[in-house]
């Protein structure tokens, strides 16, 4: 499934109708509905990556183990497993989401200057690539704000300081990233894509266990 | 053993009685013959030399005979050398033994030699031989062995059965048979075990997942094997934590082992005694193996809808091992049906929710339904869930039915009333929708008549009873009548003979009706002659119509009839009916001859007729085209003038207008009242001219004809070729009506004559004819039969 740039901006706009609860003739989304639209977000995303993954840099299977397979991500300690999921405090869960899409940000944005270069995608999957980055920055701001509503509900607290060091990382992450090869590249990414909609999931039925989990 | 010897002979055929077996020997060095010793000991035909009997040099020559009561016959001498017929015994106690060092198989087999009745013998030097074959195989390889007893086998493939026999044999003799077999299994060839091979890993809830392999060929030894795993990014190596919870050959990874995110790098190891073998590795990512199991309760419900249409409510709910509370694992589902009987499903995508509605179902039929699911992102799709049936039942209300019911009661009921009414009233109802075209309504003609050609019976149909007519015409035989001016007056001249009025001569026929030639209602649309005597004849004719018996009503009726159907010349046709039925004048009874009502009515068709000129008088031949004229008479007047243009016929005689010698063909109807009819000479051509009516004072066209007498009335036409004329009754004078009687005398011999000449001319011609002489002819004239 594809996302064209139009649903980009419907989402953009979409973060632009958030507004306080006061205010009159506003209907504000509800934290729940925040949640299920960057969750859906983040499965297009990962949607995305998996059909370039798997078109143009198509694991033969006993190639996955390749060596130096390593993502510039793997660094950052994230639960692996459901149980760590479940565990680890709200706050940091959210942090994690957001360091890690901030770690792809540049490199994306570098991938896409390389591909274009490259010419060995066909139109389509160029177009593809070039999406994801927009949909990775959209999608991080939908969490920053899914994020500041948590705070004003009293879900979660204000504690800001994870994110400070999460963009001093991500700076030193993104030049391992250039090392990486094109299908390494994907790989990675639609890993951490996974993982952040893992973490979404998780941390919606967390805070709503309620709403269809 | 080469110190006894048997000899066994086949017997011939024994001719059906006993024989009797003895063998003979002679010995090559000797002359004497001898007898068998031994018929018993080696079986039936045989003879056994025993040791004393036996000389291992000499060559024995043996024959045997055969007696019969009738007579003997002996084999052929046999030179049998002892030497030479040695076969001793099978070797015994073969065994076999396999050796097994450095990956070669030596197999080994030991025997002993036959066994001897005398053990002082065992200086015999057997020779050996020795044969093996594998024990799925046909061929034999047999091997020489010498005389020793033993021997060794190198050449044989691991694993293989083989089967090992031998035999002896005594210097020249024969070989004996082949011992009992033996059988060996070589041992298969010790290998290190081959490559395992990892199958598939598959995590049925995203929390555990399991590995299975296929194990390795093991060469007959015991095989061990051991799967191994590593981490990316890890260095340790790991083996499986449980071999048993999924079964054999198989590896399973509880959750504290199953990381995700990860990518595992599995190995299954093969060990055996010979050595080890390692699979190929396989790398694994927990997160893309899930394949959940298929969902459970599922609940089938039918509900119907507003419109009755009935609907089918499916709930579920996702395996119990997945974890959709936690949001850790999300399930897609789909859900696939399809009717019983049919071939193919219908698959439907539902998403994540647990619970679809379909419409889309047909009643009466026998669904199945089932379920799968796969984890949201890139997963494996569970397998189906088992079948689940559900009836959807027929959508049926009683209501419809009997709405139906009855609706098709009442058409039935309807249909059989309408067919049942159609049988029984059939031809009114086709009358009535259908009304048959009329055909002329002639009285008293009958149209097969018309066709057939009978002039007799057509005649007399008429009322024209006999032709010519008989007495019993003479009732509507009428006179001359003096027609008076008045159409109100009443020719009442020849009243007082009724009978005289009334009686025309026309030939009796057989025909039925009594209807006289007046009946006719060709006759009435004759020429409206002329004068305003015709009314006045017409009336009388009417009064006369009155008193004849029978047809005279129909005539009368039908002259009435005329007289409104005819157009301006009302009076004309008025005056032709009673010119018909005006008698004759003079002492003779008017007979009328008709010919044929329809010619009467083209003369009075062309006189009554405006715009029409000619009249076409046909004969009898033609009585097809006249027939349709006067038909046409009544209802138009001017149609029949054309059709008879159209279908100028030979016969017609053309009446036409007489404008005062002017012998146009072409009458001026308006002028013309009358038909003049010239005398009929021999020599000439009967023809009709009618008589242009001088009436200056009166621009009418139906004046009633003055006193000028002139024949213009057709009566009708007799024998087919004589018309028949009667005078214009506008002509009071005698001599006058009586010229034409006379001229009609003559005429009957003249018509007689000059029918076919006549008429046969004016046939072809078909030229205006004028009729000379006599206004009219006198129809009796013509009758033979006439008074």
């Amino acid at each position: 499934p594809s996302l064209t740039p139009s649903d980009g901006a419907a989402l953009a706009l979409l973060w632009m109708l958030l507004c306080a609860p006061g205010d009159a003739g506003c209907h504000p989304l509800t934290v729940a509905d925040l949640f299920d639209r960057v969750i859906r977000h983040s499965g297009r995303i990962h949607s995305l990556s998996t059909a370039l993954y798997e078109k143009h840099f198509p694991p033969r299977d006993n190639e996955l183990g390749r060596p130096a397979r390593k993502c510039h991500t793997s660094g950052m300690l994230t639960p692996n497993g459901k149980e760590y999921a479940q565990k680890i405090p709200r706050e940091e869960l959210t942090h994690l989401i957001l360091k890690l899409l901030q770690a792809w940000k540049e490199p994306l944005s570098h991938f896409n200057q390389h591909i274009e270069h490259h010419q060995q995608l066909p139109d389509d999957s160029l177009s593809k690539a070039k999406e994801i980055s927009n949909m990775v920055h959209e999608l991080k701001t939908g969490v920053e704000k899914v994020t500041e509503k948590m705070q004003s509900m009293g879900i979660i607290s204000n504690s800001l300081n994870g994110m400070a060091s999460s963009e001093g990382t991500g700076l030193s992450i993104s030049n391992e990233a250039n090392m990486m090869s094109d299908s390494d590249f994907i790989h990675c990414f639609r890993r951490d894509s996974n993982k952040v909609q893992s973490y979404l999931k998780i941390l919606k039925c967390r805070i709503m266990p309620e709403n269809s989990c | 053993e080469k110190e006894t010897f048997s000899c066994w002979w086949k017997p011939g055929s024994d001719g059906g009685l006993p024989n009797n077996y003895t063998l003979f020997y002679s010995k090559d060095s000797e002359e004497k013959i001898y007898e068998c010793p031994d018929y018993l000991t080696s079986g039936p035909n045989s003879c056994y030399f025993n040791k004393n009997h036996t000389n291992p040099w000499t060559t024995y020559i043996i024959t045997v005979m055969a007696t019969n009561e009738i007579g003997s016959n002996s084999s052929d001498p046999q030179h049998v050398d002892v030497t030479s017929i040695v076969q001793p015994d099978a070797p015994v106690n073969l065994s076999l033994e396999t050796n097994t060092s450095a990956n070669m198989s030596y197999l080994w087999a030991k025997w002993s030699p036959p066994p001897l009745v005398d053990a002082s013998f065992n200086s015999h030097v057997y020779h050996y031989e020795l044969r093996l074959k594998p024990e799925e195989k046909e061929e034999w390889e047999t091997v020489s062995v010498g005389m020793q007893t033993r021997y060794e086998v190198t050449s044989l493939q691991a694993g293989v059965k083989y089967i090992v026999q031998v035999r002896c044999m005594l210097d020249l003799g024969e070989w004996s048979e082949w011992s009992s077999e033996r059988s060996v299994q070589i041992p298969k060839e010790r290998l290190p075990p081959e490559k395992p091979r990892i199958i598939k890993c598959r995590s049925p809830e995203k929390e555990t997942f399991t590995c299975w392999w296929k194990p390795a060929v093991d060469g007959g030894l015991s095989t061990n094997h051991t799967l191994l795993y590593s981490k990316e990014g890890e260095e340790k190596v790991y083996e499986c934590p449980d071999y048993k919870t999924a079964g054999p050959n198989s590896c399973y990874f509880d959750k504290k082992h199953t990381s995700f995110w990860t990518i595992y790098n599995i190995t299954v190891r093969a060990t055996n005694e010979m050595g080890s073998n390692v699979s190929d590795p396989h790398y694994v990512d927990v997160t893309y193996i899930v394949q959940p199991d298929p969902p459970v309760n599922i609940t089938l419900e039918l509900k119907m809808s507003i419109k009755r249409k009935p609907y089918l409510v499916l709930t579920w709910s996702p395996p119990p091992l997945a974890d959709v509370r936690s949001g850790w694992l999300t399930l897609e589902y789909e859900l696939r049906l399809k009717p019983e009987e049919g071939e193919e499903w219908e698959t439907i995508f539902v998403g994540q929710q647990t619970q679809y509605r379909t419409f889309s179902l047909y009643p009466g039929k026998r669904y199945i339904v089932q379920i799968h699911c796969k984890p949201d992102h890139h997963g494996l799709w569970s397998e189906w869930s088992p079948e689940m049936y559900i009836d959807i039942p027929t959508d049926f209300r009683v209501k419809d039915m009997v709405v139906w019911i009855i609706v098709g009661v009442l058409s039935s009921l309807v249909c059989l009333i309408m067919s049942w009414i159609m049988i029984m009233k059939g031809y009114r109802m086709m009358a009535f929708i259908l009304p048959p075209v009329p055909g002329p309504k002639i009285k008293g003609i009958d149209t097969h008549l018309l066709e057939t050609g009978k002039s007799e019976e057509l005649l007399s149909a008429l009322g024209c009873h006999g032709f010519p007519p008989t007495s019993d015409c003479e009732e509507l035989l009428i006179e001359y009548l003096e027609v008076e001016d008045s159409e109100d007056q009443q020719l009442m001249p020849s009243h007082d003979t009724p009978s005289k009025n009334t009686k025309i001569t026309l030939k009796e026929t057989d025909s039925d009706s009594g209807r006289g030639s007046c009946d006719s209602p060709s006759l009435l649309p004759v020429k409206c002659k002329e004068s305003h005597s015709i009314p006045s004849v017409l009336q009388t004719q009417d009064v006369r119509a009155k008193e004849k018996k029978g047809g005279k009503g129909i005539w009368e009726t039908q002259c009435m009839a005329s007289e409104q159907k005819t157009q301006p010349c009302n009076s004309e046709s008025i005056k032709s009916c009673t010119w018909l039925a005006a008698q004759l004048p003079s002492n003779q009874a008017a007979m009328f001859a008709y010919h044929s009502t329809v010619e009467a009515f083209k003369i009075t068709l062309n006189t009554t007729n405006v715009n029409t000129s000619p009249v076409f008088v046909g004969n009898e031949e033609n009585r097809q085209s006249l027939y349709p004229i006067a038909e046409t008479v009544y209802d138009d007047v001017e149609k029949i003038s054309e059709m008879e243009y159209s279908r100028t016929d030979q016969t017609t005689v053309q009446v036409r207008k007489n404008q005062q010698n002017d012998k146009s063909p072409f009458l001026n109807p308006k002028l013309m009242d009358y038909v003049e009819v010239h005398k009929v000479r021999q020599d000439e051509e009967p023809t009709l001219l009618l008589k242009h009516k001088e009436n200056t004072g009166k621009t009418e066209k139906c004046t009633v004809p003055g006193t000028s007498k002139e024949y213009t009335k057709v009566s009708t036409v007799v024998d087919h070729h004589i018309l028949v004329l009667l005078p214009d009754q506008r002509n009071q004078n005698t001599p006058v009506s009586q010229e034409p009687v006379a001229e009609t005398s003559q005429n009957p011999q003249q018509s007689q004559a000059e029918k076919n000449t006549s008429y046969s001319t004016t046939a072809p011609s078909n030229s205006r004819r004028d009729t000379s002489g006599s206004d009219y002819m006198d129809p009796s004239s013509f009758m033979p039969s006439f008074k």
